[in-house]
């Protein structure tokens, strides 16, 4: 996949790393999490980040969402260098252009659904008005949870509550929406369903998403499979 | 489980910190108490029997305190023995140094000539030796700043007498105790003012003057000791109902700290249960780490406590020497005490917590990432008890209210408050709710995190209103007391200052210089003319003053006198005023005459206040013989007294100056509102470590939801402004809430028993006060949120989704 996306136009390219590599610790106990990573990520597709417990992975995505700073490379997300930006401004980038779904503690427990699916707006100060509320609804009522709003998350099944989460990361159409094992704690019926939801939103919404998991299943509903190995892309 | 006490220690002591200050605050309080009164003790146990100690008998009234010697017979009973005995007493008069008038306190009292009778301990100078010779006492030649080789003036008028100053001494014994001291038969030229309370005396007795009783001198020494021990003690009894509460706020705190702690370590309790540990192993363990807690924290209290009550000692030797203050030895009982009180207090308060950690389930540690659930019950029975509790207290106060009984206020008002706590979990969050909502969508996010675990936020708000009530109820009383007082001073001191001058009338000139005196607000010419009064020796002066208003404390209203009446100032003529109120009297100026009838009050000094028109039949010239002064608010009372007498002197007029009183009241006053301020002041900040605490604790809980809001767009200050508002939140609810407790408390105190110790009082609720301890709450709480804060926002989004 790295041979093909290198070519691609900005036009095409939803984010981009070079180079990346991210170290924690000091000496003996220096650990190097990402070992020079290059990486394309198409706009409109579903991606796949694999790799075992430990291979880097999760800290591969913590970079290119903005969660973590790089030890050295570049991330570029729509055409914006994230090492440029200070915290808030960083914030405010995530708040503006990502959207997350995490595999666990992905809601808020004393928010309802729907106050859950629309705090990335209100974080933003974005006044919340029917249209938003509209939008909330037609979001759940897409995944399916469109009954639950008014529920607490837990009151929710665990597949209603990344139902739920997923409408939180749609709902600012982001450019980029990092899954961090968002099945990892569901039955294989209900990761079917997530699943299928998140490829559903790359089809209909022409939504880019990435996902990081360890399973093999979930990464077949992928249109490309990155996999990372001791930091490394192979 | 010997390893898992250790290291879980060594992982959680640190949280446990905020705690372990509660538990030192009070410790330390408790113990400071021992110290100061072990140091007041034995500051009074030296020196009291001192002037006593060569005595047979020591003769003293029967009914003591309540009762006192009749003067005329104690000197009487004195003379009669000569030499052998020897009397301990004083009498207040007026004093005058070098032209300077000394303090209205100045007393003046015997020294004996025989080293057998002296107690008095020379510091410079020598001893008396005849009349016209004096010492001052070391303490008081400090504060008045009298030297040896002054020359000082006793007395007023023809009982006026010079002394030189020869020496100062140490008298350390409470009983005996003047400010200055000349011989026997010197102190006898003010006879009429001296009063004695005790007179010791060598060989026999003989006849006891009436209502006097003989005992030994240590059984005199000991009656003494123990009055003057049950007022230390009384005082400690006192304080130590502060320390309770500051006790009782502790509990809260750890309590609190114990439980949220405890609730984040589940998972680890059910993972050792899971591996083989036995319930009693895991809860023995977490009491072993209370136990530890507690064992430090109150050793740490005892030593801060010791530190703290001996630099209090020596601060109070070194400010007002005159408190019999002595370096008191350890005392141990104190220390053991409250060594104890600290280790029950913390095994009491983590016991309900430990107990929870029983029901944990193994099976809790196999469930993954169970949020720990934010919703606690309140159940039912609590607000139940709850609403029992209200009703029935509310019903006793009702009822104390009418009866004034004070038993029952405090009974009611226990019951209340025990009512509101229990209640909290209910009531806390709603009003949360309210206030949150005027904070806007800011404060929303905090809201909903102040409100999402009802008992912990109740709790954590319960140790502030304690506090907060209490500073509230001590506010309010003081101010409904002082605003009373002011009152009740005002009708008996309405003017500040008289000046009165029987003999010439006063000048323009003078009245100009009154006026022009610092400190002098307005000052009002009085006309009259000097007039015979049957019943008392002396001329007096006859006033009118129809404008008295101007100048009065009272609106002028003691002025106000009805034709036929004349006013009479009792305290201005002192105790041999033989005029009784309703006594009929003749008045003569000249020929003229008048028959009038005598009304009794105080505050004007020597004159007789009359109507205009029983003025106008005694005579036709009335001449200005006094000026009443009305002074500006905050004038030195002394300071001005002083200036006027220099006036008044030259021109033979005498000051009455009930300033001096007011003002001593005033200030008063003011020490008792900031000694109680200080006192609840303490639970108020042990309070605020509980609240710190409590969001210190939920920040570390909340690490991961944290994160996740960074990740979706929260910004660091926003995340700041979140916990700030949280902790804001929660202090100042419990201060409103506590604010309106208190003064609903005040306002029970005072219809219970203020109202029957002073008729007129009427509420006072000093809202802007108030208002300032309610900001304080809210800027503490800002305060409290400033550490956790700061740590929360430092933790990147990454770093913290990857937290387990």
């Amino acid at each position: 996949m790295t041979t093909t996306t290198r070519q691609a136009t900005q036009e095409t390219v939803a984010a981009s790393a070079r180079n990346l590599t991210k170290t924690y610790g000091k000496g003996d106990a220096r650990v190097h999490a990402l070992r020079g990573i290059d990486l394309d990520l198409p706009r409109g597709r579903f991606i796949a980040i694999m790799g075992p417990s430990g291979s880097g992975k999760s800290t591969l995505m913590h970079c290119l969402a903005g969660l973590d700073q790089a030890s050295g490379g570049t991330v570029t997300v729509a055409g914006t260098d994230l090492g440029s930006l200070d915290d808030d401004a960083l914030t405010i980038f995530r708040r503006e252009h990502i959207g997350f779904v995490f595999q666990s503690f992905n809601l808020l427990p004393m928010l309802t659904a729907e106050e859950n699916i629309v705090l990335p707006l209100e974080l933003g100060g974005r006044r919340i008005d029917d249209a938003v509320r509209e939008r909330a609804r037609m979001l759940a009522d897409t995944l399916g949870v469109a009954d639950r709003l008014g529920h607490r998350p837990a009151e929710l099944s665990g597949g209603q509550q990344q139902r739920v989460a997923i409408a939180r990361a749609l709902i600012t159409q982001p450019d980029l929406l990092f899954a961090d094992e968002p099945t990892g704690n569901l039955d294989s019926t209900t990761s079917a369903e997530v699943l299928d939801h998140l490829r559903r939103s790359v089809r209909e919404l022409g939504q880019t998403v990435v996902m990081v998991t360890h399973e093999r299943d979930a990464a077949t509903y992928a249109d490309h499979v990155v996999t990372v190995q001791d930091g490394r892309i192979v | 489980m010997h390893t898992v006490f250790l290291a879980s220690l060594r992982t959680h002591i640190r949280r446990y910190v905020a705690a372990a200050i509660a538990v030192t605050v009070a410790v330390a309080f408790v113990v400071v108490v021992g110290v100061l009164t072990s140091g007041a003790h034995s500051g009074l146990m030296d020196g009291l029997g001192a002037p006593y100690r060569n005595a047979d008998h020591v003769v003293s009234p029967t009914g003591w305190p309540s009762s006192e010697l009749d003067p005329k017979a104690a000197i009487a009973f004195t003379e009669r023995h000569g030499e052998n005995a020897s009397a301990t007493g004083r009498a207040t008069l007026p004093a005058r140094a070098n032209g300077r008038k000394l303090s209205e306190l100045t007393t003046v009292g015997p020294i004996a000539t025989s080293e057998k009778w002296r107690w008095q301990k020379l510091s410079s100078g020598r001893f008396p030796a005849r009349a016209g010779e004096a010492v001052v006492d070391v303490y008081f030649a400090t504060a008045e700043n009298v030297a040896v080789g002054d020359r000082v003036r006793i007395g007023e008028g023809v009982a006026a007498t010079d002394v030189e100053v020869v020496g100062l001494v140490e008298s350390p014994s409470p009983p005996a105790q003047a400010s200055m001291y000349v011989t026997w038969p010197q102190l006898l030229r003010w006879r009429d003012q001296v009063h004695l309370n005790a007179v010791a005396v060598r060989g026999e007795v003989g006849r006891l003057p009436e209502g006097a009783k003989a005992q030994s001198p240590e059984g005199f020494a000991a009656e003494r000791l123990t009055y003057v021990q049950n007022r230390v003690n009384s005082l400690a009894v006192m304080l130590l109902l502060f320390a309770g509460v500051a006790i009782f706020v502790s509990v809260l705190v750890i309590a609190n700290t114990f439980s949220i702690l405890f609730a984040q370590r589940l998972r680890d309790f059910a993972l050792l249960r899971c591996i083989g540990a036995t319930r009693r192993q895991v809860v023995r363990s977490v009491r072993r780490e209370a136990a530890v807690v507690g064992v430090l924290a109150s050793l740490a209290g005892a030593l801060v406590g010791i530190g703290l009550g001996y630099g209090l000692t020596a601060l109070i030797g070194a400010l007002a020497p005159g408190v019999p203050m002595g370096a008191a030895e350890l005392p141990v009982l104190w220390l053991l005490g409250g060594f104890a009180v600290g280790l029950v207090v913390t095994m009491v308060a983590s016991w309900l917590p430990t107990r929870r950690v029983v029901r944990v389930s193994p099976l809790a540690a196999l469930r993954p990432d169970t949020a720990v659930d934010v919703h606690t019950a309140t159940g039912r029975v609590r607000p139940a008890f709850a609403a029992i509790l209200l009703v029935t207290g509310s019903a006793l106060l009702g009822v104390a209210m009418v009866q004034d009984s004070t038993a029952l206020m405090v009974a009611g008002g226990g019951s209340v408050f025990a009512g509101v706590l229990l209640f909290g979990p209910v009531l806390v969050p709603r009003l949360v709710w309210i206030t949150g909502a005027l904070l806007g969508p800011a404060g929303r996010l905090a809201t909903k995190h102040a409100v999402r675990n009802p008992r912990r936020t109740a709790t954590t708000t319960a140790s502030l209103l304690v506090g907060v009530t209490l500073t509230t109820a001590v506010l309010t009383g003081m101010t409904t007391w002082r605003s009373a007082l002011d009152e009740q001073i005002g009708r008996d001191h309405p003017i500040d200052v008289a000046l009165t001058s029987p003999k010439e009338p006063v000048t323009t000139d003078l009245l100009n210089r009154v006026r022009h005196t610092p400190g002098v607000e307005r000052a009002i010419p009085v006309d009259g003319a000097v007039a015979r009064v049957s019943g008392l020796d002396e001329p007096i002066l006859v006033v009118t003053v129809p404008a008295a208003a101007q100048v009065a404390r009272d609106g002028g209203a003691f002025a106000r006198v009805e034709p036929g009446k004349i006013g009479i100032d009792s305290e201005a003529f002192g105790k041999n005023l033989s005029l009784r109120p309703g006594d009929r009297v003749t008045v003569r100026v000249g020929d003229r005459r008048a028959r009038l009838q005598v009304a009794v009050g105080t505050g004007w000094g020597p004159a007789g206040v009359v109507a205009p028109e029983t003025l106008a039949t005694l005579t036709d010239a009335p001449e200005p013989h006094a000026v009443w002064i009305r002074a500006t608010s905050g004038a030195d009372p002394a300071r001005l007294g002083g200036d006027l007498d220099k006036l008044a002197d030259p021109v033979g007029a005498t000051i009455e100056n009930g300033l001096r009183t007011w003002e001593s009241l005033d200030r008063q006053l003011g020490i008792y509102t900031w000694s109680a301020l200080g006192l609840t002041g303490i639970a108020v900040v042990i309070a605020l470590i509980g609240i710190a605490n409590t969001l210190g604790l939920s920040v570390l809980e909340r690490a991961r939801e944290h994160a996740m809001l960074r990740a979706l767009g929260l910004t660091r200050g926003q995340l700041r402004r979140m916990l700030a508002a949280e902790a804001v939140l929660l202090s100042v609810v419990a201060t409103l809430l506590g604010t309106v407790i208190g003064v609903v408390f005040a306002w029970v105190g005072h219809e219970t028993f203020v109202k029957r110790a002073l008729r007129e009082a009427t509420l006072q609720v000093p809202w802007p006060s108030l208002g300032v301890v309610v900001l304080i709450a809210a800027l503490a709480g800002l305060l409290a949120a400033v550490l956790p804060a700061r740590r929360a926002a430092r933790v990147t989004p990454a770093a913290g989704l990857s937290l387990d």
